[in-house]
């Protein structure tokens, strides 16, 4: 019965991380917004957590630049387990207008699992609630995978 | 036999364990629910402290490489038994504590001390840079809270002395209690009003609510003291802070607003908890919603002159005797 509780407030209460990969800022002011009184995130129990020690959902934004691969790997290594990866805005997926710089070493799914995506440069605050959501249950599921 | 039973009751469910766990997540949900709608925004839900309580108890927990085991598991529950034992000493029914001593206030002093304690040798044992920089904030904000704090409590010891105890101060919270009973609470006593002011604000620092949470600054030091906490010690943590929120409020009502009784229980109870919920919004809600937060030497220099000063003015007053 514990472990049911467990699994329902998985999906109650994510803790978001963000990581910047190179991004040019307009998606990480879209998640921003995501979280102001017009979209107001923390009514599904979101919060902006500072360490990745507590995150639920990484949120990635940016093309993966030389300079920030390591750093991304190493945030992603240090996240416990259950844990959602959230692709912000069209670079990470594809690399956007900067595919084939000599500078980026993408895409994301090149380095980890990437497991809701949101297109669009930059994607619609509605849009970004929407794939949160949708991270939400799929956080639901890896814990229930997790136990068995 | 029963006197046992009695005593487990007393540290499991009322006035300890359970109905502290309850309190702090209906006082915290309030704030969160209050801080948003100031904000015109919906809010989480009631419950949402429980939510991430019990998300946090079903993450992995990793322990850094250069964590001190032992006392990176033991500080949070060490941490929170302190703060559930001051439940204890607190007589919020009736003017009965479920435990009671000479010089209780002085011992829950000692408890709330090692409670931030607790935290600080958590966050030294997960052997992080951003936990340091937060342990040695943390330490801060304990200097700069404790002055008013302890000035609040001699204040109040002097108002209730009483001849026969032959003692030079009162420090038992029951005989504070009993002389509210007598002449009334202590708020309606015009040179303690200053006083009252400064534990006002001493209750948000002392919780680390958001204008003083100089420690837990998560967009500067990563979540400060908390930064390497993550799984069942953290949901422990997130907890001790939610129950931080009752034990506060209720200290102040049984400092300044005890001695009441209606003589029935029930009523008592919720007077208890609706004074506890109206102490939330004013010292926790209000400030959360109105202030950035502050900067380290801000908050020191604040609690050192303004309101370490009110509590100052309170003492002199009540050693002149009037």
């Amino acid at each position: 019965m514990f472990e049911k509780l467990i699994d329902n407030s998985m999906a109650k209460s994510p803790w978001i991380f963000h990581v910047n990969a190179g991004s040019c800022n307009g998606c990480d002011i879209e998640l921003v917004s995501v979280l102001t009184p017009r979209y107001d995130a923390e009514r599904f129990g979101f919060r902006l957590t500072g360490t990745p020690r507590q995150a639920d959902i990484v949120v990635v934004s940016g093309p993966i630049t030389l300079q920030t691969r390591d750093r991304l790997r190493r945030v992603l290594e240090q996240v416990p387990e259950p844990y959602v990866v959230v692709s912000l805005g069209s670079c990470p997926k594809s690399g956007n207008v900067f595919k084939g710089s000599y500078s980026i070493d993408g895409p994301l799914d090149k380095w980890t699992h990437v497991d809701v995506s949101v297109a669009g440069c930059t994607p619609k605050p509605e849009a970004i609630v929407a794939a949160l959501a949708k991270a939400t249950e799929i956080l639901k599921e890896k814990r229930k995978e997790m136990r068995k | 036999m029963t006197a046992l039973l009695w005593n487990l009751f007393y540290v499991l469910i009322f006035p300890g364990l359970f109905f502290c766990i309850l309190m702090g997540i209906l006082l915290s949900g309030l704030d969160r629910i209050w801080v948003a709608r100031m904000q015109r925004r919906v809010g989480p839900p009631l419950l949402q402290g429980w939510y991430d309580f019990l998300k946090c108890c079903g993450k992995e927990t990793i322990v850094p490489r250069h964590a001190k085991k032992a006392v990176y598991f033991a500080a949070p529950v060490v941490g929170f038994a302190a703060l559930i034992t001051i439940a204890l000493f607190l007589p919020v029914v009736g003017g009965k504590p479920a435990f009671s001593g000479t010089a209780d206030l002085v011992v829950i002093l000692y408890l709330l001390t090692l409670v931030s304690v607790c935290m600080i040798v958590g966050a030294a044992a997960s052997g992080s840079p951003f936990a340091g920089v937060g342990l040695s904030r943390e330490m801060v904000a304990m200097i700069s809270y404790e002055l008013p704090f302890v000035l609040v409590i001699l204040a109040i010891s002097k108002v209730t002395l009483t001849a026969d105890s032959g003692l030079p101060m009162t420090f038992s919270l029951q005989a504070i209690w009993d002389y509210q009973t007598v002449n009334g609470p202590l708020i309606a006593h015009w040179s303690l009003i200053p006083a009252a002011i400064a534990l006002l604000f001493v209750i948000p620092c002392e919780v680390g609510m958001h204008p003083f949470d100089i420690a837990e600054a998560e967009t500067e030091i990563c979540e400060g003291t908390l930064s390497e906490y993550s799984g069942p010690p953290l949901a422990v943590f997130r907890l001790t802070h939610m129950v931080k929120m009752y034990i506060m409020t209720a200290l102040f009502y049984v400092l300044f607003l005890g001695g009441i009784s209606t003589g029935i229980v029930a009523v008592d109870v919720v007077i208890f908890i609706l004074v506890c919920v109206l102490l939330t919004f004013i010292t926790m809600s209000l400030p959360h919603a109105a202030c950035a937060r502050f900067k380290v030497e801000q908050v020191f220099q604040f609690y050192w002159t303004f309101v370490a000063g009110l509590a100052l003015i309170s003492l002199i007053l009540v050693w002149l005797g009037l």
